[in-house]
């Protein structure tokens, strides 16, 4: 696909479980359109479902039955943005899994952290969540 | 909608059975994993094997549902044994440590093996 200009593509997901894999299939398709390595694709699906599993885990009686998952595409780079109006939390707050598993949330920001090669996370209580992530493209060898 | 999940389970002997999770695994069908799973532990069984030969997708909701399935079984005196990963799921496992705590065999076979020792 040719991507000598910037792109976004926005899509409004409804925070059920169930459209969780529409999301992160769409977000897997787009990479491998854009000549992302099958693994690389891969970990951006993977990323993908675990941020929306967090805003779908988070829905209440007084959200938005929505997200928004915006997609960026620049030269090098496919960027990711899901937001939410959930609770919202600290990402600060949130550690590696403990190895006693007394704790096993904090597991998605885990995993979306080691496969993207860069996390930010806009939270604040009560007004809702922003995970904006990107992975670079690596080039492929003729 | 249908289901990106098809999940089989056989008894192994009187406490142990082998629970086959065929296709993807997250937040949409974790459920229905823990429930078959709880109910093989309401009939007996206390050595799960979860063969993850055919698991082509996995997130931490799956990863979520098996530790709480690896506690509920440390409880009884039991034990939950992954079988046969494949390198999507096993570096899932890798990245969050688990593959650390959580017992894993190249199969199932290895799995049973261990489980009958």
């Amino acid at each position: 696909m040719k991507t000598s200009e910037p792109c976004r593509v926005e899509m409004r997901v409804p925070r059920r479980p169930e459209y969780v894999r529409f999301a992160r299939c769409a977000a897997k398709t787009l990479a491998l359109q854009l000549d992302f390595t099958y693994g690389d694709a891969c970990d951006v699906e993977l990323a993908v479902g675990e941020a929306c599993t967090n805003a779908v885990e988070h829905v209440t009686a007084t959200t938005s039955d929505e997200m928004l998952v915006c997609f960026l595409v620049e030269e090098d780079h496919l960027t990711v943005e899901i937001r939410d109006d959930g609770p919202g939390f600290d990402p600060h707050g949130i550690q590696a899994p403990h190895p006693d598993l007394e704790a096993d949330s904090g597991l998605g920001l885990t995993v979306i952290r080691a496969v993207m090669d860069s996390v930010d996370i806009e939270s604040e209580s009560g007004r809702g969540t922003a995970v904006r992530m990107s992975k670079r493209r690596e080039r492929q060898s003729a | 909608m249908s289901s990106a999940l098809e999940i089989t389970s056989r008894r192994e002997g009187d406490e142990a059975a082998v629970l086959s999770l065929a296709g993807e695994v997250d937040v949409a069908n974790t459920p229905q994993v823990r429930d078959a799973a709880l109910q093989l532990v309401s009939a007996g069984v206390m050595r799960l094997v979860m063969d993850l030969s055919a698991t082509e997708y996995m997130d931490s909701a799956g990863l979520g549902t098996l530790i709480g399935l690896h506690k509920r079984l440390k409880e009884l005196g039991g034990a939950l044994l992954l079988a046969g990963p494949k390198p999507r799921v096993k570096r899932l496992l890798d990245i969050t440590g688990l593959d650390q705590i959580l017992a894993v065999h190249e199969d199932v076979a290895a799995a049973l093996k261990e489980d009958a020792g």
